[in-house]
């Protein structure tokens, strides 16, 4: 990761640094080109402004136009028959604006305006100043609109009456169309006829159509024009057209001022240049740095993850292996290579597991030895018992021998009887014993438990008032909606019965015996509480241990019986019980529904058949 | 003095033969006299195209003096309310058939539907439905031209030439009929260019494509420093504003009288019109009433402004103009620049619904009151009752005039100008040409 995390930012420094460059070497190109584009346009403007001077300059020295100023110098003079000819000669020499004035400033004939012959022109004062210097920017009012143009005025002068020639040509998309443009550069000319920005006003050569307009309205330009109003100066600002950047454009704003001493601001010379080649530089250096990025981190997390496998395999081979000898696979194996500290590890681990396998095999030579001394101990205690009244009967019998034949017959009986009943109980110990040793397999059958743990309740309810004893009361809290479990109904009551034997010698003194039933998380949990004397801890982890017994007359086998029945129906039993606050044993057995489901024609038949 | 008395009884020869080309810039779609084209309803160059094909019962002379036509005799009762004119014998169509008292009755009803028109022998019998004096006047209106309507919706009539190719709106092709009752034209065949601009006439006959073409004022001076030969009528044509709707208030009459107060007629006359024609306030030329010099002619910028300033609100207007007219653009710019010199607002376009529209009348007839009522009919409004006394003519003008709805600025001229192959040729008073007597090809001396 920290790898990965090394290359990343390495990249983007590069990266960073790289755009860094490429956006100071582009508005290092852009100020360049801006620069070049100003003087060709200044240039442009010049070589129009020579155009229009010299083609104004033929139009005074033409000879109509000194034939007229010459008629008009009479003292009948009648400009009527000229006020076309502006007309005409505006056609013949190529100009936009065309208009002959006279001494007062009155226009003789007007080729943008013939109507307006006989008015004043406005601003003739600076117009007629102006006569013989250069071209200028002047703004023209027509019919409808107001334009701005390059105007050139020269004078026809026959004795003292002058005629002004002034003609010019207009500012227009042709105009700006005409200057040879670097590409992604354009220029644009706003118009500067009204006191607030006007999108009438602008002149954009490059666009053209209602959907142009619309991808880039005129109004973007309102802040740049104003501030070039307002500051009085060139100005440069950034227009979005879109959420693109590619589509920005960086307009460098000119005012281009009038004649005079005021020197008005007639237009804005606007010229962009698009960001586009900028951006997509941009795009491309962000696209190449986030493509070696993330190959590197790509590669950087494939090399961290091969590394990372090659330390951690051995360790998580070794957790597992811990895990399997948690879950009693002592003999469990790791895989040792190297000699490094994981490889140490490992040995270390197959050696641990090897003692550990060795001192659980003697732990349960020594549990089977443990146990063959208690089974010998508990044989000789119970054999001992009956045989101790058979050794005193036999000698009773030996020393009978010596008394009269009625005595002996009287003692050959008692002998005789009490010889049979210890044989008896001498059968019955081993009888038991026989009886652990062939625990059956359990055969399932679909049953109901609180059936089954009715009728053990039921069983030994006589008992439990029988006399000779304290008196037991007894309690059932069954569970209504618990239901077909598999289960052998015999060994699940043997088990019971085991249960409530106990319950019952652990009330010497009366109690109550209480059977409960209840589910608990899909299983069935069956309680057999008493009120007894209860057990000590100690007890309680021995209880269930064969042989072991805290009664003065039993086997030790009863629990040991009932924990095998539980195990062998895949439950658990386990006990809860303190000194003096009785006891409950609580037996968890699965529903076993599954081994149901798997043969219920067999179980809906009744046909007794037992379940595998 | 020999070469003094040759030429003093000098007679040109006329030579018969050769197609004489005419240009002119209106575009008739329908030859008919009495329908009215829907895009001309009345025209100079109309009424020009329909006298060279069609004759009217009567007509008026140079001195507009009425002359028999078809119509060889009249005489009138009812103290003028019936009129009866007897046909000249002897004529017939172009399609052959004799001209009859029926077929000219049929005639004048279909251009007439108002009129109650019968016949009685070779006469025709017209009653009106009161004193009618002028009806002698309306007879020789073109549009009264006595026209046989045959089934194939063809027209045939009694004029020097007959139809050989109608492409309407651009090219109508006559020939020479040989049996007109006025006698055999001497050019065979005259074509007329229709829908051409000023420039292009003056380049057809420049090239020589055309021998008779339209000029307009600011080519006159022109023409005749190039010697051709020049030929005005009578100011037959009224230019004028026309509002197209009523004065709705006070105020608007107001701005109306504002506006024909600001208009400077001389200058545009002197200038733009190049002195042809007559500035007027009056809707019939002075020439035609007599009395035309009555109203005053000159601009009157202070009271324009005066009237102009008694209203608060002033809306800006809009004149409409012929686009395909170079001068009507002019005249609207000016206009416009005057209106402004009085604070109104008017905006020149060549769109058709405007507040204004600068039109060229053509005057129907050289009789003022058949001329006032065709104006009256212009402008949709009713004139004074026809009588005979020119005080009676004098109060219906001003009456048409005080409904605000027309301000009469010129009276115009029709000026032609034929090339230097072009001899005979006659403009009547009325603006029509007379080429029953053209003919083409250089003159020669008789008897050099």
């Amino acid at each position: 990761m920290v790898f990965a995390l090394t290359v990343s930012l390495a990249v983007a420094a590069v990266a960073l640094l790289v755009l860094g460059v490429t956006r100071s070497a582009s508005e290092r190109s852009e100020d360049q080109r801006t620069t070049a584009l100003v003087t060709q346009f200044q240039r442009e403007f010049s070589r129009r402004a020579d155009d229009v001077v010299r083609r104004v300059e033929a139009i005074a020295t033409s000879n109509p136009i000194s034939h007229m100023a010459s008629s008009l110098n009479g003292t009948s003079a009648d400009s009527a028959e000229y006020f076309d000819v502006a007309h005409q000669m505006a056609e013949g020499y190529q100009l936009d604006f065309l208009e002959f004035l006279d001494g007062q400033g009155k226009i003789i004939s007007s080729a943008q305006w013939p109507a307006k012959f006989g008015y004043p022109d406005a601003g003739f004062e600076g117009l007629s100043a102006s006569s013989g210097e250069g071209a200028f920017l002047k703004r023209e009012e027509l019919q409808d609109s107001k334009t701005l143009g390059l105007f050139a005025v020269r004078t026809t002068r026959v004795s003292e009456r002058p005629v002004y020639v002034i003609g010019g040509r207009r500012l227009d998309k042709n105009f700006l169309s005409a200057l040879d443009l670097p590409a992604d550069m354009r220029v644009l000319l706003y118009q500067n006829r009204s006191e607030h920005f006007s999108a009438d006003s602008l002149i954009d050569p490059s666009v053209t159509g209602s959907k142009a307009a619309a991808t880039h309205p005129a109004d973007k330009f309102a802040p740049l024009v104003e501030a070039v109003r307002h500051y009085n100066q060139e100005t440069t600002c950034l227009i979005q057209w879109t959420a693109d950047q590619a589509d920005d454009e960086v307009f460098h704003a000119i005012p281009l001022r009038g004649a005079g001493r005021d020197r008005p601001l007639m237009g804005i010379l606007l010229v962009g240049n698009s960001r586009r080649s900028y951006v997509e530089l941009k795009r491309r250096i962000r696209a190449s740095a986030l493509l070696v990025g993330g190959g590197g981190i790509f590669l950087a997390i494939l090399f961290s993850t091969w590394a990372a496998a090659r330390m951690t395999r051995p360790v998580v081979q070794l957790a597992r292996a811990a895990q399997e000898v948690a879950a009693g696979n002592w003999d469990t194996r790791v895989e040792v290579s190297g000699s490094d500290e994981v490889g140490q590890l490992a040995d270390s681990f197959n050696r641990m597991t090897t003692e550990l396998l060795a001192q659980k095999e003697r732990l349960v030579q020594t549990e089977r030895v443990a146990a063959w001394r208690e089974l010998a101990r508990r044989l000789a205690h119970e054999l001992k018992n009956p045989l101790f009244p058979l050794q005193l009967t036999v000698e009773n019998l030996v020393r009978a021998r010596s008394q009269s034949s009625e005595q002996f017959d009287e003692i050959f009986q008692e002998s005789s009887s009490t010889l049979l009943a210890e044989i008896s109980n001498l059968k019955m110990i081993i009888g038991r014993f026989s009886e652990f040793s062939k625990m059956p397999r359990p055969q399932f059958q679909p049953i109901q438990v609180n059936e089954i743990v009715g009728g053990v309740m039921k069983l030994y309810e006589a008992q439990l008032q029988a006399s000779g004893r304290a008196p037991l009361a007894s309690q059932l809290e069954l569970d209504n909606k618990i239901g077909t479990i598999a289960a052998d109904s015999d060994l699940l009551h043997r088990a019971l019965s085991n249960l409530v034997l106990n319950a019952m010698d652990a009330m010497p003194n009366g109690g109550t015996l209480t059977l409960r039933t209840r589910r608990d998380d899909g299983k069935v949990i069956i309680e057999i509480a008493d009120t007894g004397s209860g057990m000590t801890r100690e007890e309680c982890e021995r209880i269930f241990t064969p042989y072991y017994t805290n009664k003065q007359h039993g086997t030790g086998l009863g629990l040991a019986i009932v924990q095998s029945v539980v195990s062998d129906h895949g439950g658990r039993i386990s006990v809860k019980s303190a000194p003096e606050r009785g006891t409950t044993f609580i037996i968890e057995l699965p529903e076993n529904v599954a081994a149901l489901q798997e043969s219920p024609a067999r179980a809906e038949a009744g046909t007794g058949t037992r379940f595998a | 003095m020999m070469l003094g008395a040759v030429v003093a009884s000098a007679e040109t020869r006329q030579q018969y033969g050769g197609t004489l080309h005419v240009t002119m810039r209106a575009a008739l779609m329908t030859l008919d006299p009495a329908e009215l084209d829907p895009a001309l309803p009345d025209s100079i160059g109309r009424r020009a195209v329909s006298m060279l094909m069609f004759d009217t019962l009567v007509t008026l002379d140079e001195n507009l003096r009425i002359q028999p036509g078809l119509a060889m005799a009249w005489q009138t009762s009812a103290g003028n309310q019936r009129w009866q004119l007897q046909i000249r014998p002897g004529v017939k169509f172009h399609d052959g058939t004799a001209l009859s008292a029926e077929v000219a009755a049929s005639s004048l009803r279909a251009a007439n539907p108002g009129w109650k028109v019968s016949t009685e022998g070779d006469s025709v019998v017209i009653v009106r439905d009161s004193s009618d004096p002028e009806l002698l006047a309306e007879l020789a209106l073109p549009r009264n031209s006595i026209v046989k309507r045959n089934p194939n919706n063809a027209f045939s009539g009694t004029g020097p030439f007959h139809t050989a190719d109608w492409q309407p709106g651009k090219k109508l092709a006559l020939a020479a009929e040989e049996n007109c009752w006025r006698g055999r034209p001497f050019v065979d065949a005259v074509e007329i260019e229709m829908g051409k601009n000023s420039y292009e006439q003056v380049t057809a006959i420049e090239s020589g494509k055309a021998d008779l073409i339209e000029v307009v004022p600011e080519q006159v001076h022109h023409f005749s420093h190039e010697g051709r030969r020049i030929a005005n009528s009578k100011p037959m044509e009224l230019i004028a504003l026309l509002f197209t709707r009523d004065a709705a208030t006070p105020a608007e009459k107001l701005l109306r009288e504002a506006l024909a107060r600001s208009v400077d007629r001389g200058s545009i006359h002197r200038v733009l019109l190049q002195g042809t024609g007559q500035p007027a306030a009056s809707l019939l030329p002075n020439w035609m009433s007599g009395y035309g010099f009555v109203f005053p002619i000159d601009a009157d910028l202070p009271r324009a402004r005066q009237a102009r300033e008694q209203v608060r609100s002033v809306p800006s207007w809009t004149v409409g103009y012929d686009s395909s007219d170079p001068m009507a653009r002019l005249l609207a710019e000016r206009i416009a620049l005057n209106a402004k010199d009085a604070g109104l607002s008017l905006q020149p376009t060549t769109a058709a619904n405007v507040d204004i529209k600068l039109v060229r009348i053509a005057l129907a007839s050289p009789d003022p009151w058949v001329a006032l009522v065709e104006i009256a009919a212009f402008t949709g409004t009713a004139p004074g009752k026809e009588s005979e006394t020119v005080e009676d003519l004098y109060a219906s003008e001003r009456a048409l005039l005080a409904t605000d709805r027309i301000v009469p600025l010129f009276h115009l001229p029709v000026t032609y100008a034929g090339s230097t192959n072009l001899n005979d040729w006659v403009l009547r008073p009325d603006g029509s040409w007379n080429l029953g007597d053209a003919w083409l090809g250089t003159p020669v001396i008789a008897g050099k």
